[in-house]
C-alpha cells in the first residue's frame, strides 16, 4: 500500500514539476504577450483590457501560477483567448476525438503485434522470423510525416477514402448505424497510418521480449514434461515476458494523447492536435499549456498504470514492495 | 629495522540505510592495528567480507578512514589534507586483483606503464619511454611487446604489468590486494618469484592480501589474520601455522586444500 | 575485424549521401529561388532516347511541355521541340561547400529548362529545391543532435561523476523532461518564441529549440557509463598515482563515453531531422523562400495540390534513404560498441 502510494505521490510531483516547467518556459517570450496579440485581429481590444484587468497578465509568475493552478482545480485550465471560452471543456471535446483514433489504433496495433511478435520469437531465424524483421525494418524507416501524406494522396486519387474530416456533411441526418459507418469511413486512414507507424517497434520489443524468455531453462523443463507448444508460448512463456511488455503497455497508453498529432493534422482530424497548433499560431498560451498537462497527465498516468500493472502481475515486485 | 607502517586503531564506518529516522551503520573495519617493518612481507589472511580490501585501500589513501591513525615512514598519514595526500600516495601502489579491471584496455602496455610518471610529471617523454621499457624487462615482459594492448597478453602477462606499473613511482610500500587468486596455480608461483626477487633487490616492502593461507606462508614474514573487520591474530608465519590460537586462523587453515608431495609448503601443512 | 565491415558500409553509405547534398549547387541544375512564372507546377519531365519519328539518339533529351489546347494549367510535351541533356555545363553561380565559387554544374540544358522532378507553384525546379533543402534539413538535425549530444554529456558527467545532491537533482530534472511528450513540447517552445522571424533565425530557433528539449536520454546513459567506470580499478589505480579529477575524466571516463555517443547521434540525427521537417511543414520552421524539406512539403496541404500535383509528394522520399543508412549505421554500431573487454584468453602460454 504504502508503494502504492510513493509512486502516487511521485506522479502528481512530476505534474507540478511538469506545469512550473512550461509556465518557467511561457516567459521565455521576449516583449510583452499582450502586445503581440493586440495586432492579432482575431481578439478584439475589450477582450485584451478586460483579461489583461482579470488575468492581471501584469503580475509575477508565482501569482499567476497560482491563480493557474486554482483554475485546474475548477475543470477550468485556464481561458483561451481565440476561443474566448474555458480552456477545459474545449480540451475535453477536441481529447475525445483524438482518444477515439489513438484508443482505436493502439487496440489494433497490440492485437497484431502480440501473435506477430511471438510467431517471430518461436520461429528465430527461420523464415518467419526473418520476414517478419525485414518488413519491419522497412516500416521504421519511413517516418510518420511520409506515410500520413502518401496515404492521404492515395486516398485522394483512388477515392476510396474522405480525404479529411471526421464527419460527412449531412451528418446530423443520418441514421445512428450510418453515422458510426461514416465516422469509421473518416477514421480508416489515420488509424492505417497510427497503426503502421506504431507496429514495427512493439513487433520488435515483443519478439525481444518472447525470444529471452524462450532460452530460459524452466521453459525447457516444462516442454520435457510434455506440455503442448501453444499453452506453452502463451500461458508459460508470455508470462515471464510480461514485465518488460507491461512497462510497453504503459508507454502506449501514455502516448495515447500526443502521440497522433501529426497524422490528425495532416488528415484534418479535429483532435487535440489541430487545436494545439491553432493555439501555437494564434499565440493562446493557456491553450498550449492546458494541452501539454493534458499529455503529460496521460503520459505519467500511464507509466502509473503501467507500475500498478506490474504490482498486480508480478509477484517478485509485490514482495520487495511489501518489505518497505 | 624500523616500521614503515603502523596502523593504530583504524576504523571505517559505511552507512547504509536510507529510511527516515533510522541510520545503520557497516562497520567495515573495527578497530584495526598491525605494524609492518621495512622490507619485509606481511600477509592479511581473512574470508570475503572480512575487510582486507578496506583495508587496502585505505592504507593506500583512497579511502578515508572514520577514525584511527595511520602513520607511514613517520607521518600521520590519515590525518593529511587531500593535496597532502595526493604528495604520499606514489609512495603507496597498489596491485589490483583483476588485471582486466585494473589496467584500461585502450592504452598500449608502455602507456599504461608511463601513466604514472606523467600523471606525476617526471621527466621528458623519451626518458619516460626509456623507464617504462626497463620496467617492462624487469618484470620479464618483452620490450618489443610495449606496443601491444592488454588483451594480447595472458592473464599472468597482465598481472606482470601492473606489477610494472606499481613500480614506476618507486614506491616504499607495495599492496598486493589478492593479486594472485585470478591466477593459474602454475602461473601464481611464477609471480610469487617475481616478487619476492623484487623485494630483494628493490628493498620493497609488501602488505599481501590473501585468502589462500599457503600462498601466504610462502611469502610472507608475518601473518595477520582478519575476522569481521578485526584483527583476530597476527604473529610471525612459521609460529602462526604451527599453532593457531584464534578459532578463525583454525578454520582458514583446516579449510586449505593439501597437496601430497606439493614442494614449496613448509612443514606442518 | 569482421565485425566492422557492415559499419563502414554504412559510413560510406552515408558519407555519399550527405556528400551529394553538400555538393548541392553541383548536381542542381538551377538556383532554388529561380522563378519561373510562366510555368508553374510542371509534371516531372520524361527522358527519352528515342524520338517521335524512332531514331536513336545517343544523348538522353526531353521534350519541353506546353500548354494544353483549351486548358490554362494542363501540360503537355512538345514533341517539336528536344531538349538534349548536357553533362558539366555552366549554369548558375554557386559556391561549392559554402565558399567555392563555382559555376559547373552536373547537367543541364542550352535551350529550355529541364525540370526532372517537376516544379512548384512559382516554377522552381523542384530538383533543385530538394537538394538545397537538404542542406538546410541535414545541417538542422546535426547541429541539433550535437547540443543534445553536448548538454546530455554535460549533465551525465557531472551527475555521474560527482554523486551526491548534485546527482539526485539533476536526475530529478531529467525525469521531468522524459515526462514530456517530445513532440509537444517542441511545439509548445516553438510556441513562446517569436513566430515572424528570417529564416536564419528561424533556422537557429529551430536547432536550439530542438537541441534543449531532448537532453535527458542521453544524459542518462553518459550517467550510466560515468557510473560504471568510476568504480574501475583503472581509475582507483590512477588516483593512486595522484591523479586530478580532470585527467580522470579526459583519459579514462570520457573516452568510455564515445560509443554510447556515437549510438545515440546515430538514432538522434534522423529524428531531429525529421523535428525540423516536421516544425517547417506546420509553418514554424524555416520560413520561405528558403527551402527545406518541410517548407517543401508544406502546400501539400492544400487539396488542389494532393489531387493534381502529385510529384509535389516527392521531396519527402528523399528523407528515406537517409532515415535508412542512419538506421543501419544505428544497429552497426550497437552490435560493434561492446565495450571493448579484455576476453578471456587461456593461459597456455608459458608467462
Amino acid at each position: 500500500m504504502r508503494y502504492l502510494l510513493r509512486r502516487m505521490l511521485h506522479a502528481v510531483f512530476l505534474l507540478f514539476g511538469v506545469s512550473i516547467l512550461t509556465f518557467l518556459f511561457s516567459t521565455l517570450a521576449p516583449g510583452n504577450y499582450f502586445d503581440e496579440m493586440r495586432l492579432n485581429p482575431q481578439i478584439a481590444p475589450e477582450t485584451v483590457a478586460s483579461l489583461r484587468a482579470q488575468y492581471q497578465l501584469d503580475r509575477p509568475l508565482p501569482v499567476r501560477y497560482a491563480r493557474w493552478v486554482n483554475s485546474v482545480a475548477h475543470g477550468q485550465m485556464g481561458f483561451s483567448f481565440a476561443y474566448n471560452s474555458p480552456v477545459g471543456p474545449l480540451l475535453w471535446v477536441r481529447a475525445r476525438n483524438t482518444l477515439l483514433l489513438t484508443l482505436t489504433a493502439t487496440l489494433i496495433a497490440w492485437a497484431l503485434a502480440l501473435p506477430l511478435g511471438i510467431w517471430a520469437a518461436a520461429s528465430l531465424g527461420r523464415l518467419p522470423d526473418r520476414a517478419l524483421s525485414w518488413t519491419t525494418a522497412t516500416l521504421l524507416v519511413i517516418p510518420d510525416l511520409v506515410l500520413a501524406l502518401g496515404l492521404l494522396i492515395m486516398a485522394v486519387r483512388s477515392g476510396w477514402f474522405p480525404t479529411g474530416g471526421m464527419v460527412s456533411v449531412g451528418f446530423e441526418s443520418l441514421s445512428p448505424l450510418n453515422k458510426l459507418r461514416d465516422i469509421a469511413t473518416h477514421m480508416t486512414l489515420p488509424v492505417v497510418a497510427l497503426v503502421i507507424s506504431a507496429l514495427p517497434m512493439l513487433v520488435r520489443h515483443v519478439r525481444a521480449a518472447v525470444a529471452e524468455v524462450l532460452d530460459a531453462p524452466f521453459l525447457r523443463a516444462a516442454a520435457g514434461h510434455g506440455i503442448p507448444r501453444r499453452r506453452l508460448l502463451y500461458r508459460y512463456a508470455l508470462r515471464d515476458a510480461a514485465n518488460p511488455l507491461i512497462s510497453l503497455l504503459g508507454f502506449s497508453l501514455g502516448t495515447l494523447v500526443s502521440g497522433s498529432l501529426l497524422v490528425e493534422v495532416v488528415m484534418s482530424w479535429p483532435g487535440l492536435g489541430p487545436l494545439l497548433l491553432e493555439a501555437i499560431l494564434a499565440r493562446d498560451l493557456y491553450v498550449v499549456i492546458g494541452g501539454v498537462l493534458l499529455s503529460t497527465i496521460f503520459l505519467v498516468g500511464g507509466n502509473f498504470l503501467a507500475d500498478l500493472l506490474l504490482l498486480w502481475a508480478d509477484p517478485r515486485i509485490r514482495t520487495e514492495a511489501g518489505a518497505e | 629495522m624500523q616500521l614503515l607502517l603502523n596502523v593504530e586503531n583504524l576504523m571505517k564506518r559505511y552507512v547504509t540505510g536510507k529510511s527516515f529516522g533510522s541510520r545503520e551503520f557497516l562497520a567495515a573495519l573495527d578497530g584495526v592495528s598491525l605494524s609492518i617493518q621495512t622490507a619485509t612481507t606481511l600477509a592479511l589472511v581473512g574470508e570475503s567480507g572480512s575487510g582486507k580490501s578496506t583495508l587496502a585501500l585505505c592504507v593506500a589513501c583512497l579511502e578515508r578512514p572514520t577514525s584511527g591513525s595511520m602513520w607511514f615512514d613517520g607521518r600521520d598519514v590519515a590525518a593529511l589534507g587531500e593535496k597532502q595526500q595526493r604528495a604520499v600516495r606514489p609512495q603507496i601502489q597498489l596491485v589490483f586483483q583483476d588485471p582486466a579491471n585494473s589496467l584500461n584496455s585502450r592504452l598500449t602496455a608502455l602507456e599504461i606503464v608511463a601513466e604514472p610518471l606523467i600523471i606525476q610529471r617526471r621527466f621528458d617523454k623519451q626518458t619516460r619511454s626509456k623507464r617504462a621499457c626497463a620496467l617492462l624487462e624487469r618484470v620479464g615482459i618483452s620490450a618489443k611487446k610495449a606496443g601491444s594492448r592488454p588483451d594480447e597478453f595472458s592473464g599472468g602477462q597482465r598481472q606482470r604489468l601492473a606489477i610494472a606499473r606499481a613500480l614506476a613511482l618507486e614506491p616504499k610500500l607495495l599492496i598486493l590486494d589478492e593479486a594472485l587468486s585470478a591466477l593459474d596455480c602454475s602461473v601464481q608461483a611464477q609471480i610469487a618469484n617475481l616478487l619476492l626477487e623484487l623485494q630483494a633487490s628493490l628493498r620493497l616492502t609488501y602488505l599481501f592480501i590473501t585468502h589462500d593461507f599457503a600462498m601466504a606462508a610462502h611469502l610472507a614474514d608475518e601473518i595477520a589474520v582478519m575476522d569481521h573487520g578485526r584483527i583476530v591474530e597476527l604473529g610471525a608465519a612459521e609460529k602462526l601455522l604451527r599453532s593457531p590460537e584464534h578459532e578463525a586462523t583454525r578454520c582458514l587453515l583446516a579449510a586449505t586444500p593439501r597437496f601430497h608431495g606439493a614442494a614449496n609448503l613448509p612443514e606442518g601443512l | 575485424m569482421t565485425r566492422r565491415r557492415p559499419l563502414t558500409r554504412w559510413l560510406i553509405a552515408l558519407v555519399i549521401l550527405h556528400g551529394v547534398i553538400a555538393c548541392a549547387g553541383f548536381f542542381a541544375p538551377y538556383d532554388p529561388l529561380e522563378q519561373d512564372r510562366q510555368r508553374p507546377y510542371l509534371p516531372p519531365m520524361r527522358i527519352h532516347i528515342v524520338d517521335k519519328q524512332g531514331h536513336f539518339h545517343f544523348r538522353p533529351f526531353f521534350y519541353t511541355f506546353h500548354l494544353r489546347e483549351g486548358s490554362f494549367d494542363q501540360f503537355e510535351e512538345d514533341t517539336n521541340t528536344t531538349v538534349p541533356m548536357r553533362f558539366f555545363v555552366r549554369g548558375p553561380r554557386y559556391r561549392l561547400l559554402g565558399f567555392l565559387p563555382c559555376r559547373l554544374h552536373l547537367f543541364g540544358a542550352e535551350n529550355g529548362r529541364i525540370n526532372l522532378l517537376g516544379s512548384d507553384a512559382y516554377g522552381r525546379d523542384q530538383l533543385s529545391r530538394i537538394l538545397y533543402g537538404g542542406q538546410v534539413s541535414l545541417l538542422a538535425g546535426l547541429l541539433g543532435a550535437g547540443l543534445t549530444l553536448l548538454l546530455g554529456s554535460l549533465v551525465g558527467t557531472t551527475a555521474g561523476y560527482c554523486g551526491g545532491w548534485r546527482d539526485e537533482f539533476l536526475m530529478r530534472v531529467a525525469e521531468l523532461f522524459l515526462a514530456l511528450p517530445w513532440l509537444y513540447l517542441l511545439f509548445a517552445l516553438r510556441a513562446f518564441l517569436p513566430l515572424a522571424v528570417s529564416p536564419l533565425e528561424a533556422f537557429l530557433l529551430v536547432v536550439v529549440v530542438t537541441g534543449t528539449v531532448g537532453w535527458a536520454r542521453p544524459a542518462r546513459l553518459v550517467r550510466g557509463v560515468v557510473l560504471s567506470v568510476k568504480e574501475r580499478d583503472f581509475v582507483r589505480a590512477a588516483r593512486g598515482f595522484g591523479a586530478s579529477n580532470v585527467y580522470l575524466l579526459r583519459r579514462h571516463i570520457l573516452p568510455e563515453t564515445t560509443s554510447v555517443l556515437s549510438t545515440q547521434a546515430a538514432i538522434l540525427v534522423p529524428q531531429f531531422v525529421l523535428a525540423e521537417m516536421t516544425l517547417s511543414f506546420l509553418g514554424l520552421g524555416v520560413p520561405e523562400p528558403v527551402p527545406s524539406w518541410g517548407n517543401l512539403l508544406a502546400n501539400l496541404q492544400q487539396y488542389s495540390v494532393l489531387v493534381s500535383y502529385w510529384w509535389m509528394y516527392l521531396p519527402a522520399l528523399t528523407i528515406v534513404p537517409f532515415f535508412l543508412a542512419y538506421l543501419g549505421l544505428a544497429n552497426a554500431l550497437q552490435e560493434y560498441a561492446e565495450p571493448y573487454k579484455i576476453e578471456g584468453r587461456s593461459d597456455d602460454s608459458p608467462t
